[in-house]
């Protein structure tokens, strides 16, 4: 639910542009943090990775427009720094197949990166504190998706003023003006609706909500059958709790 | 996703005049067509954009049946209907935007080859940004294979039935859970043949 599935030209350029300007800052930012050798080492898995959680974004659950990000699950397995370059391959090709549009890649960027980066420190923090495998990743998991939908919810709110201009477009000149169609004596119709951003909140919330649930569930699950077969891949140092 | 392999296969195979193109003259024109699509705020000007890419599909040749996978955005585009008190000018608006974008997309990968696609977009973003682009797209047809053999696990472990969902999530998850670890020993293997290759954080293609 915190993907913007916003198509290209509903929010307003300096919103997008400057979600674009921040997200290549930030990964230019996080390429120099991290060592040469390790990312040639770990290119392969983030290929696959970034491979799963577009899989994972193809599988629609439709009725209530959800689909899982395994963003937690890919934070957690390849550290914070990673998720970044993981979550802006995602929503661009994410963009190349229409989950969203290709101005806003960005944003989702910034959006799904906080996502991941906030489900690692989580899962870290409540795993030293409870040292249970499936509670730990919930818990990281609903907040994580919990604080990135609010931050989705921010950016949509930022463009309420650009949707308001859209709606009443038709009754000024745009940056292209067709007069053939329009009958000479056409009069702008009254238009006395305004932008419905509660509404808009009141169907993201709980929609969102159910999301949350599902997704920690399955990322719990996930992470749990990794756990079993794989531990070393948490790369939980302390010693292993009793799951 | 599944129609991954047949774009590549129609991007391959296809003689049209837009196929022949040469891909940076196509990465222009989606340019192009983003910019229209983010600039008029006017529904003519975008209709008049989405009639030029329909005739741009047909000219390519791409079969019809990929037409639909143009529709496939309009799912997600439907929550933001609610924004607007259903407005039908603005619907139609957000609507013709998205099919008008989901079209050039469409068109671009039925008739570029990936590599093709990639070795252009090097020249305008950093090579481990396409590196891993690359790769990922690599991956997602050697995951949709195991997707395959997984699904058929699955349904022999009951599947998903909405009449048991704490067993049929378990089963998701686990299904997932087998994807992960499968790509992450792909990943590893890869990751050796890669470095026995020589390779430096860069693809190199053909004609470099």
């Amino acid at each position: 639910m915190s993907h913007l599935h916003l198509p290209d030209g509903v929010l307003p350029v300096w919103l997008w542009a400057s979600g674009l300007i921040l997200a290549i800052f930030i990964a230019w930012l996080f390429s120099r943090l991290i060592r040469r050798e390790d990312l040639t080492r770990r290119l392969p898995l983030l290929g696959m990775m970034a491979a799963a959680m577009v899989l994972g974004a193809s599988v629609e659950i439709v009725p209530i427009a959800y689909h899982v990000n395994l963003t937690v699950a890919t934070g957690i397995l390849l550290g914070p720094y990673l998720i970044f370059l993981v979550t802006f391959v995602v929503n661009f090709l994410l963009a190349l197949f229409g989950h969203g549009g290709l101005t806003v890649i960005g944003l989702n960027t910034l959006i799904l990166s906080i996502e991941g980066i906030l489900g690692y420190f989580f899962f870290r923090v409540f795993w030293r504190i409870s040292k249970r495998i499936i509670p730990s990743i919930f818990l990281a998991t609903f907040l994580a998706l919990s604080l990135s939908t609010f931050f989705m919810i921010g950016v949509v709110r930022l463009g309420v003023d650009h949707y308001e201009e859209l709606l009443h477009s038709h009754e000024e000149k745009g940056l292209f003006e067709f007069k053939l169609l329009k009958e000479k004596d056409h009069q702008p119709q009254e238009i006395s609706d305004k932008v419905n951003f509660r509404r808009f909140v009141s169907i993201v919330l709980p929609l969102g909500f159910l999301g949350w649930l599902l997704e920690g569930a399955i990322t719990s699950l996930i992470l749990r059958y990794i756990y079993r077969l794989r531990p070393e891949l948490l790369r939980l140092t302390d010693e292993r709790g009793n799951g | 996703m599944v129609q991954l392999s047949y774009l590549d296969y129609l991007a391959l195979e296809g003689r049209s005049f837009l196929h022949r193109l040469s891909p940076k003259w196509k990465l222009l024109g989606m340019g192009f067509v983003l910019l229209w699509i983010v600039l008029p705020r006017n529904l003519h000007a975008v209709i008049l954009l989405y009639g030029i890419l329909l005739f741009l599909f047909l000219l390519s040749r791409l079969p019809l049946r990929l037409f639909p996978l143009t529709f496939y955005p309009l799912l997600f585009a439907t929550l933001f209907i609610f924004i607007s008190n259903f407005q039908i000018q603005f619907i139609l608006l957000v609507f013709l935007k998205v099919l008008s974008g989901a079209t050039g997309v469409v068109i671009l990968l039925g008739t570029t080859p990936y590599p093709f696609l990639f070795q252009t977009l090097e020249r305008f973003l950093p090579s481990i940004f396409v590196t891993a682009l690359f790769l990922t797209y690599r991956s997602l047809f050697i995951l949709l294979k195991v997707l395959e053999e997984t699904q058929h696990a699955l349904y022999l472990r009951g599947g998903f039935q909405w009449s048991h969902p704490i067993r049929s999530l378990t089963n998701l998850s686990n299904a997932f859970g087998h994807l992960i670890i499968v790509a992450i020993d792909y990943s590893e293997k890869m990751y050796e043949a890669m470095k026995l290759r020589g390779f430096k954080n860069k693809v190199h293609y053909r004609g470099e």
